[in-house]
């Protein structure tokens, strides 16, 4: 990737009269840790990062910012917000846009190709973080790890993140400008990243979830994160009717989770960041997939990848083969 | 809700539909211990005027503001109790209803289990009562006009009815003559009139009406809208003849260049016509069509020298230049005639229909005994070697009809009769013919209808109980197999002309009027009715009804009742001017609603449109229901991630704690 480009198409974009900020990553203050950062002029684009480690899905704060009253008489502020995103990145804005959450003219996506980020936890586990940031890049094999002007290689196959193995679109699905040339999409993984838990009889299943769910601490962070779960007001906070109780227990945990995941059904674009943020470890990613497996084997529809799509949930025929529908 | 609730619960027997198997006055006792409830009865008959008057005093004396009635389904007596509590000056949506009758004693046979079930019923609508909120129906305008989908005789006899009361009448029919199948049969059983004497009055009637705009060779493309407000988009087709012009002499028919070539629609591909044609020569309107199928011209850009039409038409009336015109306007009410398809033989290979050019259908016969027919009325058939009067002649009735195994299991009413009248027929034109009818049932229930066959009967026509197995030819003669199930004798009978006669199928395009007007079918495929015997000509949409035989099967005279009533129906509408709007619709909590438009995809009677809000200074997407067209149906509800819309009275907050009561849920 390279990043002098990278720098000069971002400063390019925000000095523009119409363009409000543009949302990319930049180191963070330690270890492996990348930051998201507003870049609103040009001097702030030397600041852009995009490396293995940056996991993040920017395009959650499209929905995330808050539109505050604004005083009577005062104009919002209609300018556009330029984004950062790799191949999943964009799936979660395609997936915005075919919802309304925002429109395809108040943003503009700059594509980076994306090699595969790495799993900074397998990383932490062999490579224990320091006390100052470290670096990793793509040798167009492999990863490369520089720490302490140390390079170490680290293979592929053994780091790349499990969303990464199995990513269908790893360069941008819609983008206004790309930044570096394609990549070449790899051979997935036989497994469907799911085939362990399909292998489980119901009793294991029941087990194995309930075991993951009892240790859900209802943090939220799953839902904050995620790009496509920015209702102004999301049901499981309700009170009147209360469709989730308060009550940190396996039975709320898991209406909890089951509930967003059928929210999430033929809408995840698989970017992995719940999962990612889960403090308890949940294996959120799972959950997300199946759903999407389901809905890819059985609907031929695949979430985020076409704006022009009718919206999955959202879609039935008058003539459907099942009479429950009409 | 201001006022504590005070909750009347009114348990009915229902003469002994309810009471043989729930025990109602438990049911009242138990009623009577449940939160909020003041007076808890029974009585035979709720619904009865003392019933009625039984709730409106209690309302009076004890201060109820809630209505239970523990009865049928809300389907039938729901806008009776309505009435009955608005007349005792509460709001009429303060009601609920718990069906103890079809939900309950009907289906059970244990009437302690009965009782107990009731009581969770009653239980579960006392804690939903509670939480109803007052509503206020509304009313809009009617605009007084109607459109009518289907000139055959239904759409015909509606239009002239609506037309007549004073109301505009918009006429679209699809082919370019108006008439339907009415105008290709003979004549019509019982009492043999002339079908084109009786019609074709009718059918210059509704060309020449001041309040009827015929728009034939026409297709409905759009209706938006409801009830009282519908917006209609017709397309009228090209018929590359300038309508005002065209004296309708048929020069140019006589003239054309591929003259007599394609066969005719009317005729049943018997006779031939041009590609430039009148259906028939009673044709309304007597305008030609030039059929862009088989016109040279049109077809392969040259005809001749140039198009021979155009040189004989001294009206100068032919323009290749014409396209398809569009034509919007608005209509109160619809009427749905777009009648039906005569059954297709071939899909009954052992007769073969498609092999031998002597077995025809019972359409094909009205066009070979019609004196405007094919063959002016002389009944000639070709046996494969040459032409002959037939001596033998068979019919085979319920051919696709009643028969599961080409998907029709309904009996198509008129096939016994017209076979009956064709036999007749035949035995007036060939007085020596042997006629024989191959019947399963013969089904003579209409007025003059057993009288009809009794007289077709001593005409000497044999009928022979079975189901013919085979067709098959031997020699000149075709061979029908069948064993007379009466004696158990199988039978090989030698003869000339097998006539089959179809049944009645819903029309194949059908789904196109289904689509424009979200209409459902019936088991039998034709077009659904609202209720099968109290709102035969309604549909679930309101403000369309249904005439004719696009509603299932049946002869002239109950097309035509029904076409008088749809007509009458669908000018209430337009004679008061108004319409009342169900309060029950959905509602949006714009403050939560995030604009994705899932609900405006879900809906399914386009009730719903994404609008721009200002919400706190910032311009957002939300949803909005349009009350006039929303029925209430929850479906938008249950798409909505954020339950920002709901419908009234069926609100989570309002149904959840009904479920509850139940013991479905904690
Ligand atoms: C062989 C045969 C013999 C019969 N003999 C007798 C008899 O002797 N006596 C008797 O009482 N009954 C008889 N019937 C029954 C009789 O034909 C029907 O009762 C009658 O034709 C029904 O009229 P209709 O207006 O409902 O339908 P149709 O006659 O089918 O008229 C429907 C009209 O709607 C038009 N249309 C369809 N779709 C559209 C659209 N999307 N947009 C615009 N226009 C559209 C069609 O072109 C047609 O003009 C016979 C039926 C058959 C098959
Ligand atoms: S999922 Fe695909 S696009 Fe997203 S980080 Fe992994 S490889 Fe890149
Ligand atoms: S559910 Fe998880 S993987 Fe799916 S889009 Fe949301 S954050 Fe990404
Ligand atoms: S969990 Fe459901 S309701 Fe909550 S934010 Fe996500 S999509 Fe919206
Ligand atoms: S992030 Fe993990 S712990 Fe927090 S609410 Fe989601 S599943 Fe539970
Ligand atoms: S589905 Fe719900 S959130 Fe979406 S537009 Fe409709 S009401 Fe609003
Ligand atoms: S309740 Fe039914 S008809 Fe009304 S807006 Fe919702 S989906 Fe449409």
């Amino acid at each position: 990737m390279d990043l002098e480009q990278l720098r000069k198409t971002a400063a390019e974009v925000v000095v523009r009269e119409d363009v409000k900020y543009l949302i990319g990553w930049k180191q963070g203050s330690y270890g492996y840790r990348v930051a998201p950062v507003f870049v609103e002029d040009a001097s702030g684009a030397a600041e852009l990062l995009f490396s293995p480690l940056c996991t993040a899905n920017l395009a959650t704060y499209l929905t995330l910012v808050e539109k505050t009253p604004l005083p009577r008489g005062q104009e919002a502020d209609k300018r556009k917000v330029a984004l950062l995103v790799k191949g999943c990145d964009s799936r979660a804005v395609t997936q915005l846009i075919v919802e309304h959450g925002i429109n395809r003219d108040q943003v503009i996506v700059v594509g980076c190709p994306c090699p595969g980020v790495v799993d900074t936890e397998k990383l932490a586990e062999k490579y224990p973080e320091q006390g100052k940031p470290a670096e990793v890049e793509w040798n167009g094999e492999n990863f490369v790890l520089l720490c302490d002007d140390k390079e170490t290689e680290l293979p592929r196959d053994q780091f790349l993140a499990e969303k990464c193995r199995l990513c269908r679109h790893p360069n941008p699905v819609i983008s206004d400008i790309t930044v570096g040339e394609p990549v070449e999409p790899w051979t997935l993984a036989d497994d469907n990243g799911v085939e362990e838990i399909e292998g489980k009889n119901l009793e294991e299943r029941q087990a194995y979830w309930e075991e993951q769910f009892s240790k859900c601490i209802r943090c939220y962070s799953c839902r904050n994160v995620c790009p496509l779960c920015y209702c102004q007001d999301c049901i499981l906070d309700r009170l009147n009717p209360t469709w989730v109780n308060r009550a940190v227990n396996f039975s709320e945990n898991t209406a909890f989770n089951i509930a967003r995941a059928f929210h999430l059904a033929g809408r995840c674009i698989e970017c992995g960041e719940c999962e990612r943020v889960c403090p308890a470890n949940i294996p959120l990613g799972k959950l997300n997939r199946k759903m999407a497996r389901e809905v890819r084997d059985k609907y031929g529809f695949e979430p985020g990848v076409d704006p022009e799509a009718e919206p999955f949930q959202a879609s039935f025929k008058p003539d459907d083969p099942e009479d429950f529908i009409l | 809700m201001t006022d504590k609730p005070k909750v009347g619960v009114y348990v009915c027997h229902c003469g002994i539909n309810i009471s043989a198997t729930v025990d109602v006055e438990t049911v009242a006792d138990y009623a009577l211990k449940l939160p909020n409830v003041e007076v808890a009865r029974t009585y035979s008959y709720m619904c009865s005027d003392p019933g009625q008057v039984l709730i409106k005093n209690d309302i009076k004396e004890h201060g109820l503001n809630r209505i239970i009635v523990a009865s049928c389904s809300p389907r039938m007596h729901e806008p009776t109790f309505r009435k009955a509590i608005q007349e005792a000056g509460l709001n009429p949506y303060y009601l609920e209803m718990a069906n103890i009758r079809e939900q309950c004693s009907w289906v059970h046979e244990d009437m302690e289990e009965a009782t107990a079930k009731s009581k969770k019923l009653v239980a579960s609508a006392v804690a939903k009562v509670r939480l109803l909120e007052a509503l206020e129906s509304k009313e809009v305008d009617a605009e007084p006009a109607a459109l009518i989908i289907g000139a055959g005789i239904a759409g015909i006899q509606a239009a002239l009815d609506i037309a007549d009361a004073g109301f505009k009448v918009f006429l679209v029919e699809k082919t370019p003559s108006v008439g339907g199948r009415m105008a290709q049969l003979d004549k019509t059983f019982p009492t043999l009139d002339c079908s084109a004497c009786i019609l074709t009055p009718k059918m210059v009637d509704c060309a020449s009406h001041p309040n009827i705009e015929l728009l034939s060779y026409s297709e409905v493309e759009e209706i938006g809208g409801y009830i009282g407000n519908f917006d209609v988009k017709v397309r009228k087709k090209a018929r590359y003849v300038d309508f005002d012009k065209c004296t309708g002499c048929g020069d140019c028919a006589a003239e054309c260049r591929v003259k007599d070539r394609f066969p005719s629609e009317f005729d049943q591909g018997m006779g031939k016509r041009s590609a430039i044609y009148l259906p028939f020569p009673q044709a309304v309107p007597a305008k030609y069509t030039i059929d862009p199928e088989s016109c040279l011209y049109l077809t392969r850009g040259k005809c001749g020298k140039g198009p021979k039409c155009q040189e004989v038409c001294k009206a100068e009336a032919i323009n290749f230049e014409q396209e398809d015109e569009i034509v919007e306007f608005k209509v109160g009410a619809v009427i749905v005639a777009t009648g039906f398809d005569p059954f297709d033989a071939s899909r009954k290979p052992e007769y073969g229909y498609n092999d031998y050019p002597n077995v025809i259908t019972g359409m094909e016969m009205e066009r070979l005994v019609s004196a405007s027919g094919p063959t002016g009325g002389k009944v000639k058939v070709f046996n494969g070697e040459e032409e002959i009067e037939p001596k033998e002649v068979a019919f085979i009735k319920c051919v696709g009809s009643r028969d599961a195994s080409v998907g029709n299991e309904y009996c198509s009413r008129v096939c016994c009769m017209y076979v009956a009248k064709q036999a007749h027929l035949i035995r007036d034109k060939i007085p020596d013919a042997n006629i024989r009818v191959y019947y399963i049932d013969v089904r003579a229930f209409g007025k003059g209808f057993e009288e009809f066959y009794d007289r077709v009967r001593r005409e000497n026509v044999r009928y022979i109980r079975g189901n013919p197995s085979e067709i098959f030819k031997r020699g000149n003669k075709l061979v029908v197999k069948v064993e007379d199930t009466l004696t158990a004798t199988p039978l090989e009978d030698e003869v000339d002309l097998v006539v089959l006669g179809v049944g009645l199928e819903p029309r194949a395009d059908m789904r196109e009027i289904m689509d424009l007007l979200r209409l459902s079918q019936s088991p039998d495929r034709f077009f659904l009715e609202a209720h099968p015997k109290l709102r035969p000509v309604d549909t679930a949409t309101e403000g369309v009804f249904l005439a004719g035989c696009c509603q299932g099967p049946k002869d002239i005279p109950d097309t035509v009742a029904q076409a008088k009533g749809a007509a009458s129906s669908a000018m209430i509408p337009l004679a008061r001017g108004k319409v009342m709007i169900s309060a029950q619709v959905a509602e949006v909590d714009e403050a939560t609603c995030r604009g994705c438009g899932f609900c405006v995809n879900i809906c399914p009677y386009t009730a719903i449109e994404l609008v721009k809000i200002n919400r706190f200074g910032h311009e957002v997407e939300v949803a909005r229901v349009n009350e006039a067209l929303c029925k209430g149906c929850g479906s938008c509800s249950a798409g909505c991630l954020s339950d920002s819309i709901q419908p009234k009275s069926f609100r989570d907050r309002q149904i959840l704690p009904q479920i509850a009561a139940l013991g479905v849920l904690k």
